[in-house]
């Protein structure tokens, strides 16, 4: 049948997962997944319930067929196990649960990451894990990130995920509709990804995008690296997106190549897989139930106040004092983001009332930043520097926050308690305002740090 | 489930209630047991709620919200700490998907209604999930519900897990 309507990126990917042309509204029974994750923090509970559910099936069904049917997840290839809210280990509970999933991937094959290695969202794109195209699950809301090489990512809870495991798909899914952002123009010098989604969650607000996938799009999104448009993707789901999306361009595929070239023996496979990305592109005449264009040069450092993610302001307008600045989070700890926050904070130092914490987004990451000597200029304006992992954004070690505390963060959220007591107060912003405001105390305009 | 649940509303949030205020991340990682969560919910944001839904005798709450009820974090422990505090039922204006599909996924019902304000602390509702409606138990007013059948078939049922361990069973044997 001759079908001229355009897709969106999401109803392409949905429909080539399942095989048939569908569009935004439809209901699709049942959706194969191709990649799935767990952290350390809904893994073992997951992990646990899979026996409990699933063990006495096995064990029926190699009665039946009187041989042995192991149990098995549905494909370990497909899967893999990050430990990174909590570690190194905060807990003994924690220990126990990064320990289950360690016998488990042992037990079944599945790659488990080491603790350090990095936070969930960054390692699976850096590492390739997910590619464009691609759909694929994890057990955290900030799952949006990988939309940023053009997977379709969702954050689900542990039943879901647990069910995933067995059985590779998930139930019941409506094609989302998209919300397109369309972003042109250049910003001005200290304005960034992280001011761009602040000001779009200021204007939508929590609840603006619900239902719907964000597609960004636009000349500002084209020219814009990997790591800004992984930290737009990350905080959609601050305004209640179903996820976020970039369609692949050579950005993307520069991305990946340099994933073939760090993973020799991943290469052929890689290469194959980046085939399929040109196929999967929004069309022009796609249909978008919402859109809005936005003016990247209209665009001033942002902050968000306390205790929404869309409570925004400008920084210029802001003096607040702060004692704590976090720079981190799957949000903004990559290259560039460090690298921005480097450039303010060299041969300065930290205010004397201020405990700078700095974690890169992952190993990798945080080596480069070693080996470039950025890592040095955090050390010596006299920040404290860790391994990897989400640190203080979690709220449950690295820096958590007393009552009276006054946080800069560059992570995604500042509800009321997220970072410890419910009586702090946690602002959020880019790399750049979070380092000028580290040095002088207090929230400032970044561009002043400039020229 | 039965097709209509019976309930007085207890508890009454506005727009925006987050996960993080539901229960606090620093517990999720401290037991596997659904029901621990129970005793530390809104631990940080509205200490008396456990405290409320204990001490209603007919252990019938209901809790009353605006829009975007449980967005934030995908953690289902906040669907845990809500259920086990004898809670039947949220009505709100709007859940985002990853709570919903949570809660559905528990069999805890949660109901969308366009407005909550015609309802309010002390209301006895009936949620008619056969007809789809929110009513006041005393014939004052009622609200339809949004909800596709297979929401529906899935909150009757309970969960999910028996139609996943079907087909598991039937992947299995399938299988030379």
């Amino acid at each position: 049948m001759l079908d001229l309507g355009g897709q969106t990126i999401v109803e392409k990917i949905v429909s080539r997962a399942v095989g048939k042309k569908v569009n935004a509204g439809e209901l699709v029974g049942v959706l194969p997944i191709d990649k799935l994750y767990f952290n350390e923090v809904i893994g073992p509970p997951a992990i646990a319930n899979f026996k409990d559910d699933f063990d006495p099936i096995f064990g029926e069904v190699s009665e039946k067929k009187k041989r042995m049917i192991p149990r098995k997840v549905f494909d370990p290839t497909r899967v893999c196990f990050i430990p990174d809210h909590t570690v190194p280990s905060c807990s003994v509970m924690v220990a126990k649960g990064i320990n289950l999933m360690k016998s488990f991937a042992n037990d079944q094959g599945i790659r488990m990451y080491k603790e350090g290695d990095g936070i969930e969202h960054t390692v699976v794109t850096e590492e390739g894990f997910v590619r464009p195209g691609e759909i694929c699950v994890a057990t955290d809301s900030h799952t949006d990130t990988v939309g940023a090489i053009g997977a379709l990512g969702f954050g689900i809870g542990t039943t879901e995920a647990e069910y995933a495991l067995a059985m590779g798909e998930i139930y019941d899914f409506f094609v989302p509709e998209s919300y397109k952002f369309e972003i042109n123009g250049d910003f001005k010098q200290g304005s960034c990804a992280k001011d761009l989604i602040l000001h779009i969650l200021g204007t939508l607000k929590e609840g603006g995008c619900s239902k719907h996938v964000a597609e960004y799009s636009g000349d500002t999104i084209r020219k814009m690296g990997m790591d800004g448009r992984f930290t737009i993707c990350n905080m959609s789901v601050e305004m209640s997106a179903r996820t976020a999306i970039v369609n692949p361009d050579q950005i993307t595929f520069d991305f990946m190549e340099d994933i073939v070239r760090r993973h020799g023996e991943l290469g052929a496979e890689l290469e194959q897989s980046m085939r399929k990305v040109n196929l999967t592109r929004s069309d022009g005449n796609a249909e978008y139930s919402a859109m809005m264009r936005i003016e990247a040069g209209t665009i001033d450092p942002q902050v968000a106040l306390p205790h929404s993610p869309a409570n925004v302001k400008p920084a210029s307008e802001m003096n607040d004092e702060v004692n704590v600045v976090f720079i981190g989070s799957c949000t903004n700890a990559r290259h560039t983001d460090l690298l921005e926050a480097a450039r303010i904070l060299k041969g300065r130092r930290v205010s004397k009332n201020v405990n700078l914490i700095v974690i890169p987004a992952s190993r990798l990451v945080y080596n480069w930043a070693m080996s470039e000597g950025i890592l040095k200029i955090f050390a010596d304006a006299g920040a404290n520097i860790e391994s990897s992992n989400c640190g203080p954004c979690f709220g449950k070690h690295m820096g958590v926050l007393s009552p009276g505390d006054r946080c800069v963060s560059t992570s995604n959220r500042n509800y009321r308690g997220r970072m410890g007591s419910p009586d702090a107060f946690i602002y959020l912003a880019s790399p750049a305002t979070a380092a000028a405001t580290a040095i002088e105390g207090k929230i400032v305009d970044p561009r002043r740090y400039y020229n | 489930m039965s097709s209509i649940i019976s309930g007085r509303v207890t508890i009454k949030f506005g727009d925006d209630i987050n996960t993080d205020y539901i229960i606090p991340a620093y517990l999720l990682q401290e037991a596997w047991d659904k029901k621990f969560f129970a005793d530390y919910a809104f631990e940080r944001y509205s200490p008396t709620f456990v405290k409320t839904c204990r001490s209603n005798p007919d252990k019938d709450n209901v809790v009353l919200a605006g829009k975007n009820f449980g967005c934030g974090s995908s953690r289902e422990q906040a669907v845990y700490a809500i259920q086990y505090n004898d809670v039947r039922a949220v009505v709100a204006e709007s859940f985002p998907d990853i709570f919903f599909r949570n809660s559905i996924n528990n069999g805890f019902c949660v109901v969308r209604v366009v407005s909550t304000s015609e309802f309010d602390l002390g209301d006895k509702l009936e949620i008619d999930l056969s007809n789809l409606v929110v009513r006041k138990a005393d014939g004052t007013c009622e609200a339809k519900i949004m909800m596709n059948e297979e929401e529906r078939d899935l909150l009757f049922s309970g969960g999910r897990l028996g139609q996943i361990k079907e087909r598991l069973r039937k992947r299995l044997s399938a299988t030379i």
